[in-house]
């Protein structure tokens, strides 16, 4: 009795160690399946349009932060050529 | 100007792909944009060799400006990708060989930029050593579609492109390549300006050392 016992505690330990990887491959699938299932609900064109703003807006954002740069630069480089201008005069 | 209306009009004209459908309209700027980041890259990478073993300045403000307008095409690329790939693949981002290397490529580039902001007196020339490394991750970035195995398109993409959708693609390639082009020249005008400005405050505080005494 107690061999029995013994034998069907071993087959249902391997049973479920068996089992086990076919339950994850199985779940594995599931996953998949949802997976193909929300791309194929989610629409296209709001991904297109925000893909082609973001571009366009990055570049922007990106020109207008060197143009203003630019303009900031050369107002200290005009001051600054006019302050060596005058006392470049002034020493002479 | 008139690549703005017409590229988005041949776009939308360009025939539709059968497996993606619409969302596989991203491909004509994602593709031109991935082509500046390597461009800008390389062109980073160049300006670095001539700063690091001829001392040029110009090419070191090359490098400034082309190593920014790779973080730019960098955003550009990895904001449309993970787009496409949610409606594509159902998820915005896979650690894919080629989504993995592009994105290591885009944070060297920022640390090319941090390097050169924040690195102190050497800065400059451990950016420089930054930007090689840049260059040298660019073909493992492309060819990582070929040596692994990745859910991205293939590299072979482009090259077998229906006739119907090569005038789009085109088309839009060169407005990206034309824009990439004025803002190299914008920026590299900009880092001209500010090396000038650099020059006329050393030698106005000369000019007053010289005075004061």
């Amino acid at each position: 009795m107690k061999k029995l016992s013994r034998l069907l505690k071993i087959i249902s330990l391997a049973a479920i160690v068996l089992a086990a990887p076919a339950a994850a491959l199985a779940q594995e699938f599931q996953k998949v399946d949802e997976t193909k299932k929300l791309a194929d609900n989610v629409p296209a064109v709001p991904f297109v349009g925000i893909a082609y703003g973001v571009i366009w807006l990055a570049v922007l954002v990106y020109v207008l932060a060197v143009a203003r740069g630019l303009g900031r630069v050369n107002s200290e480089l005009d001051e600054l050529k006019r302050k060596l201008q005058s006392a470049e005069a002034a020493r002479k | 100007m008139a690549g703005f209306l017409v590229v988005p009009q041949l776009i939308t004209s360009a025939p539709l792909e059968p497996v993606m459908g619409v969302v596989q309209k991203i491909f004509y700027f994602h593709v031109p944009c991935a082509i500046m980041l390597f461009v800008a890259t390389f062109v980073c990478a160049g300006g670095s060799i001539a700063y690091l073993f001829k001392g040029s300045e110009a090419g070191d403000r090359l490098a400034a400006a082309a190593g920014e307008l790779g973080v730019l095409f960098g955003v550009c690329v990895l904001v449309s990708g993970p787009l496409w790939g949610r409606k594509a693949w159902g998820v915005y981002w896979q650690w894919d060989a080629r989504l993995t290397t592009s994105l290591l490529l885009f944070l060297t580039l920022i640390a090319y930029l941090l390097a050169r902001k924040y690195g102190g007196p050497g800065g400059r020339r451990l950016a420089a050593a930054l930007g090689l490394f840049a260059a040298v991750n660019v073909p493992l970035v492309y060819k990582s579609v070929d040596i692994w195995r990745t859910i991205h398109p293939q590299t072979t993409v482009v090259r077998t492109l229906d006739p119907g959708m090569r005038p789009a693609f085109w088309a839009s390639f060169t407005l990206i390549a034309l824009v990439f082009g004025i803002l190299l020249a914008l920026r590299m005008r900009l880092e001209k300006a500010r090396a000038l400005l650099a020059e006329l405050r050393l030698e106005a505080e000369d000019l007053l050392e010289a005075q004061r005494r």
